[in-house]
């Protein structure tokens, strides 16, 4: 009795505790396991979703893409973090600069693609696309979704201010805030509750008007951070109350509300000035905005610059099996296909480092955004980018500091120094 | 009677899942994180062996010290204000006053609600322009004392811990069903020597759960409050400038950072304040405690 026992509690823990896999081929399938963040109302999602099926109805029987949808974005991150840690890297995910992308291109966890790039998946991308992130001359980690950052500012507002253009320079822009607040409105959107992201990019417009192109050269070590810091504790006197502990939500709301004069984001949120959802007494959001330009810093060295980032990487966890290996660069080469590229950027507004011809455009304000890209006299990644994810782990709480008055524009930047040098 | 060799291992073989479970999911994982918080590693690239080095800095960290520091006030407050308020409720709800049905499941209700929703229910109430607080402030004449609750240096704290004070449902339902263990005989005697219900609360009711249901709270609440993280990182997310930051959150941060070495090292350090406060609580009830005796309860009323 004891015996039968004592095995039934071994075949207990045996089957509660053994690991469940899910076979890479079942029937001779290959299964590809895709963690997104491009789904729920993400604004690729739709036609990523369209991609994915129709990838899935030209493979049946031989590839199949399994989407393991996230929309929470931090979980996001966390998760890719955790399984590629774990050695768990899933055979398809998307990073962001977030990521310390050299560390995890030299870490081998990561299907090497130079070789399909060289047979000539690589003349899709944009020339010098894989510059900044290959390693050794290998590419295993792949620039795809890129954003540009310039404001957005609603016509409305500014003619009930008595302005009919966007400032040229900051120094004209604070004129321009008098007069916006003046007239009851906020100027701009800040924030710095969750991840301080739209307070982090209007830091990175200041930085590059003041610095220019070489801003990130010495780090933090450059007096454009301080200086800038300064100019961005002066934009709080011009956002809505309770910035300090406001988020994304806050901020998109009130531009939405027409309250708000100005916003800045990246590309994908264009989509939502057309929405009849945010259209008021039938006047859409996109009728009453234009886009502007980073204005000059009087004594800068930022004329004509613009702030961008590579806002999504795709990367294919390495495989030992040459089929499934295959199957995956299949898919990654459907995905950057230039003409799904050029329905997904439709569709979305999102930007992208594949070379396609626009489908038409029927959006004038991402036509404008494509516009202010292409004239750019240079570029430089918003501060979350250039620096170590310690950097972004840390903003908001050193910019609360700031407006709080903590510390002053000298206390903030050390305080980013500080855990940058602590990670 | 000694134990047969049949008895041993047959005691063994009960034991040996308890112990398999244990080694694998608590022993293991521990020895492991010991092991991590003497790296230096992103996760990604080789490790480097650091030695004592994170703990060193993670003590010099002025971020990490507001985050101890705020664990233990968020322990001490979960440990010696929260549950004294549940007692206080249990030992009123135990003599079953008029409705005690009803005020039970109220207190309780909110165990039975995620912490996530009541933090996004209280970060509404908090909300700097549309909070009810402000408002019911602005509408009593009180505007002036309006602010961002959760964005001023001086008011994020004190506004996270207070909503959570309150409930206090979980421990109130340990203690009552203690309570109702008491032998009533207790009350009856103490009644006809003409205790009051404070006195009968004071010299019967609290010396006989103190060191069951009583301690059992304290212990669970002080461990609890060590633990925090979703309240604050909803509510928060340890801002303004770290104002509200707890430990676990601080170790969130740094996996945030790919910082594995010195999140490791923070949980190592949250284990051991976690036992120190474990050994403390003990040591404090049983320290002056002496089980009282029936005989002992009827002289103190008198």
């Amino acid at each position: 009795m004891k015996k039968v026992f004592a095995l039934l509690l071994a075949l207990v823990m045996v089957f509660t505790l053994a690991p469940i896999a899910q076979p890479a081929h079942a029937d001779g399938e290959i299964v590809i396991n895709f963690p997104s963040i491009w789904v729920g109302t993400d604004s690729k999602a739709a036609y990523m979703s369209e991609l994915i099926e129709k990838f899935n109805e030209e493979n049946a029987g031989s590839i199949k893409v399994v989407v393991e949808e996230q929309t929470d974005y931090q979980a996001y991150r966390d998760k890719i973090r955790t399984t590629v840690t774990t050695g768990n890297t899933p055979d398809i995910c998307i990073l962001d600069t977030t990521f310390d992308i050299k560390a995890y291109a030299e870490s081998g966890k990561f299907m090497d693609l130079t070789p399909y790039l060289e047979e000539g998946w690589g003349e899709d991308f944009a020339d010098g696309a894989f510059d900044a992130w290959s390693v050794d001359g290998k590419v295993s980690i792949l620039p795809f979704e890129a954003a540009v950052f310039t404001p957005i500012y609603n016509k409305d507002i500014f003619e009930a201010a008595g302005w009919d253009h966007f400032p040229a320079t900051y120094e004209e822009f604070f004129q321009m805030a008098e007069d916006v607040k003046a007239a009851g409105y906020n100027v701009m959107g800040q924030m710095a509750g969750e991840n301080g992201w739209s307070s982090m990019l209007w830091y990175s417009l200041i930085v590059e008007a003041i610095g220019g192109k070489d801003v990130y050269a010495d780090g933090l070590e450059n007096p454009a951070f301080v200086e800038a810091a300064e100019v961005l504790k002066k934009m709080y006197d011009y956002t809505f109350d309770g910035a300090v502990s406001a988020g994304a939500a806050d901020v998109n709301g009130h531009f939405i509300a027409r309250d708000t004069a100005i916003y800045l984001n990246g590309p994908w949120w264009i989509a939502n000035f057309y929405k009849e959802d945010n259209a008021v007494d039938g006047k859409l959001l996109a009728d009453s905005v234009e886009v502007a330009t980073n204005p000059v810093y009087e004594g800068g060295l930022g004329e004509g610059g613009l702030v961008t980032t590579v806002q999504g990487f795709l990367a294919a966890g390495k495989q030992d099996d040459p089929a499934k290996e295959a199957a995956v660069v299949k898919f990654l080469q459907y995905l950057t296909d230039p003409e799904h590229v050029s329905e997904l950027a439709l569709s979305s507004g999102a930007m992208f480092f594949v070379k396609y011809t626009p489908a038409e455009e029927t959006r004038p304000i991402s036509q404008k955004v494509t516009e202010v890209a292409n004239n750019a006299a240079f570029t430089i990644l918003h501060v979350n980018g250039a620096f170590p994810t310690a950097f972004s782990t840390e903003f908001p709480s050193a910019l609360a500091a700031l407006i709080n008055g903590d510390v002053d524009a000298q206390g903030f930047v050390d305080q980013l120094q500080e855990a940058i040098d602590m990670a | 009677m000694k134990p047969t060799s049949s008895d041993r291992r047959a005691l063994a073989a009960f034991m040996a899942p308890a112990i398999a479970v244990m080694v694998i999911f608590f022993i293991i994982p521990i020895l492991y994180v010991l092991v991590v918080s003497c790296l230096k590693w992103n996760g990604i690239s080789a490790p480097q062996v650091v030695g004592l080095e994170n703990f060193v800095k993670l003590l010099k960290n002025s971020t990490f010290q507001r985050s101890l520091k705020n664990n233990i006030i968020w322990a001490l407050v979960a440990g010696f204000i929260q549950v004294p308020l549940a007692m206080v409720m249990a030992i009123i709800l135990s003599r079953k006053p008029k409705g005690w049905k009803f005020f039970r499941t109220v207190y309780f209700f909110p165990q039975v609600i995620s912490g996530i929703a009541l933090a996004t229910l209280w970060r509404a109430i908090y909300n700097a322009e549309h909070g009810m607080l402000n408002g019911l402030l602005s509408a009593i004449g009180l505007g002036s004392l309006t602010t961002d609750w959760l964005g001023n240096s001086g008011t994020a704290f004190p506004a996270v811990l207070i909503y959570w004070v309150f409930y206090v449902g979980y421990y109130m339902v340990i203690m009552m069903a203690d309570i109702t263990t008491i032998d009533t005989s207790y009350y009856e005697a103490a009644t006809i020597d003409g205790a009051t219900d404070f006195q009968q609360a004071i010299y019967i009711t609290i010396p006989l759960i103190k060191k069951t249901s009583l301690l059992t709270c304290v212990t669970l609440a002080s461990v609890m409050g060590l633990r925090q993280f979703e309240q604050v990182y909803m509510l928060t997310n340890g801002g303004p400038n770290h104002r509200t930051s707890t430990m676990v959150l601080y170790m969130y941060e740094r996996l945030q950072s790919e910082s594995y070495g010195l999140a490791s090292a923070t949980a190592v350090i949250l284990i051991i304040v976690g036992v120190i406060f474990i050994i403390t609580i003990r040591t404090l009830f049983n320290g002056r405690g002496e089980t009282v005796k029936p005989k002992k309860a009827r002289r103190a009323v008198k």
